[in-house]
């Protein structure tokens, strides 16, 4: 019998400390206190709150979302509440619940982004900042910001500059060629952290009536579906940047968390998971702690790009 | 509050062969439900399918205590995993989950228009009006006469019962809307059913029922109360998946979440 020893869980981003390596990801966790009859804010590592814009956002007609193999497509077109509304009525009752509190930040314009960024800088109860670089740039005819090196770069660097008392989290699209092109990007832009990967664009057909399953065609996928992928980003770019990461993509239990930590994330965000386990951040906390236990591993940080990879160059692109 | 709860499976009965009651033993959840509110159900091998169900509470049986009955059609691979779980497994319950009925006003007489599996959320409504006091009665339209299940949860509460199918099997040929447009016209019906009290509509069914039945009631000046069916990831309000839209302004609708802003919404509020 071994003596139970406390698990250091705690890691540290560059400038963000987590009391545990378990974040909600944004989308799947409301405003936070939507949670409150399941859990406790303090047993997690910190949550991101849904994405903020400049103005309100009513978002997409339904249907909005489509359960697919192992995972969904969700289309919800940004609704929220605003930045202003998230001051005013959603940051206020989160002050001393005991967790960090991210804001999610996207815009269609830089502008937007900066104004958005500049209005959070020094807001009372608020840890870090998340950028959200998979929104449509309006003025470059409405691709994504996130798919362009030199446009991540300059939004990163304009909102660093907008937010500089905050950790700036870059939160990666992983709908590009390269992602760790987007993460150098990224990183020469100003990010602290990088987290990844947002949903993978998809789609669904409704058979019985030949059209696709969602009002705005394309959605974004997420769940246990694109673990794989998500993993092989968040390996990659470990490999090849010098930021901490938050690696995210289909986590729904202790195992795919320890799974991301060993590939190289500092910390895991938890996204679809909520929907169908309200407590499942909690319960992977909790489960990494056991794990840590029973396999003797003192400090939860420990772990983080332990991998055991094969000597030698990086895999090639060449799977096949 | 809601609960989440490993519920045990009580009784899981076939009441045609693609309609089953399923009683789950989930105190809590039982003793604060009201009706026209859901549970989010778990029902699921590995990752397959993803998502909980929402189902409504059919019934908190009385004399049972700390149970509820859930009456479910077949109607995918989620449900038909459902359907297979016999009395002694546990399945992640969460609920009770959304608004509910609110209370018919005084002096109206409840009429509940369920449509197909429908149903489901209304004896539970029943029973509490009846122990209220009010005489609710039910108007009930399906597909064919095999659709029309649990019609002996409302025979035991001495409610009244209409039928109408498409095919004609049973009761009325027709839609459902053919039983409640008399009791909405000013009153001939009603006179001619020896019966005073004006009627408060509750609805549940598919979308097209729920459209047609909102625009009679609101054009009869009947209030109306809707309750709404969607594919719901979370049950919770953080997902923003499960939205109707609703009259909005020059700017175009808003979408209100049926999980949390519903499931129920009165007639004229929401364009489903």
């Amino acid at each position: 019998v071994t003596a139970r020893r406390p698990v250091d869980l705690s890691v540290t981003l560059g400038p963000l400390r987590l009391a545990n390596p378990v974040v909600a990801a944004s989308g799947t966790f409301g405003y936070g206190t939507e949670l409150l009859p399941y859990l406790r804010l303090a047993d997690l590592g910190g949550f991101v709150t849904k994405g903020l814009s400049l103005r309100p956002r009513r978002g997409n007609a339904p249907p909005r979302t489509c359960e697919t193999a192992a995972g969904m497509l969700n289309a919800i077109g940004l609704a929220n509440v605003g930045v202003e509304a998230f001051l005013a009525e959603k940051l206020p009752a989160l002050r001393g619940c005991g967790t960090a509190v991210i804001a999610n930040v996207f815009g269609e314009t830089r502008g937007e982004y900066v104004a958005v960024a500049r209005r959070l800088n020094g807001a009372d109860g608020l840890h870090a900042l998340e950028l959200n670089l998979s929104c449509p740039n309006t003025e470059k005819g409405g691709i994504a910001f996130g798919v362009s090196p030199p446009i991540i770069r300059d939004v990163v660097a304009a909102v660093r500059r907008a937010a500089p008392d905050l950790p700036l989290i870059v939160k990666l699209t992983p709908n590009i060629t390269d992602i760790a092109a987007a993460a150098r990007a990224a990183r020469d832009g100003g990010a602290d952290i990088l987290s990844l990967v947002n949903t993978f664009l998809g789609m669904a057909v409704d058979l019985a009536t030949r059209r696709p399953v969602l009002d705005n065609v394309v959605g974004g996928l997420s769940g246990p579906a694109i673990k794989p992928l998500a993993l092989y980003m968040v390996h990659r770019v470990h490999r090849e940047v010098a930021l901490p990461i938050m690696g995210m993509g289909g986590i729904s239990g202790t195992e795919d968390a320890l799974e991301f930590l060993l590939a190289g994330s500092t910390a895991v965000q938890v996204g679809t998971a909520n929907f169908f386990d309200p407590r499942a951040t909690v319960t992977i906390a909790a489960g990494i702690a056991a794990w840590c236990r029973r396999e003797g591993v003192a400090r939860v940080r420990d772990l983080v790009g332990a991998l055991r990879v094969p000597e030698g160059p990086p895999p090639g692109p060449c799977a096949g | 509050m809601p609960v989440d709860l490993p519920a045990l499976v009580v009784a899981h009965d076939a009441v045609n062969p693609d309609h089953f009651l399923l009683t789950l033993e989930a105190p809590p959840i039982a003793r604060r439900a009201r009706p026209g509110q859901f549970v989010m159900l778990q029902a699921r091998a590995g990752h397959e399918p993803l998502l909980r169900r929402p189902m409504s509470v059919c019934r908190v049986p009385a004399g049972r205590r700390g149970r509820i009955d859930i009456l479910y059609k077949v109607v995918g691979p989620g449900t038909r995993y459902l359907s297979q779980q016999r009395p002694g497994t546990r399945l992640a319950t969460l609920g009770p989950l959304g608004n509910g009925f609110p209370p018919p006003a005084r002096g109206r007489r409840p009429v509940l228009v369920a449509g197909g599996i429908g149903i489901a959320i209304f004896p539970f409504l029943a029973d509490v009006l009846r122990r209220r006091g009010a005489r609710p009665i039910l108007l009930f339209g399906a597909r064919r006469r095999r659709d029309l299940v649990g019609l002996d949860l409302f025979r035991a509460r001495r409610v009244p019962i209409a039928l109408a199918t498409e095919d004609g099997s049973a009761g009325a040929r027709g839609f459902v809307t053919r039983l409640l447009e008399p009791l909405l016209d000013g009153g001939a019906a009603r006179r001619r059913a020896r019966d005073a009290s004006p009627p408060e509509v509750y609805a549940c069914g598919p979308t097209p029922m729920l459209r047609a039945v909102g625009d009679l009631a609101v054009r009869a000046g009947v209030p109306c109360h809707l309750a709404l069916e969607s594919h719901m990831p979370c049950g919770i309000g953080v997902c923003l998946g499960c939205v109707v839209r609703c009259p909005g302004d020059a700017a175009g609708p808003i979408y209100r979440r049926v999980c949390t802003e519903g499931p129920v919404f009165d007639a004229g509020t929401v364009l489903p």
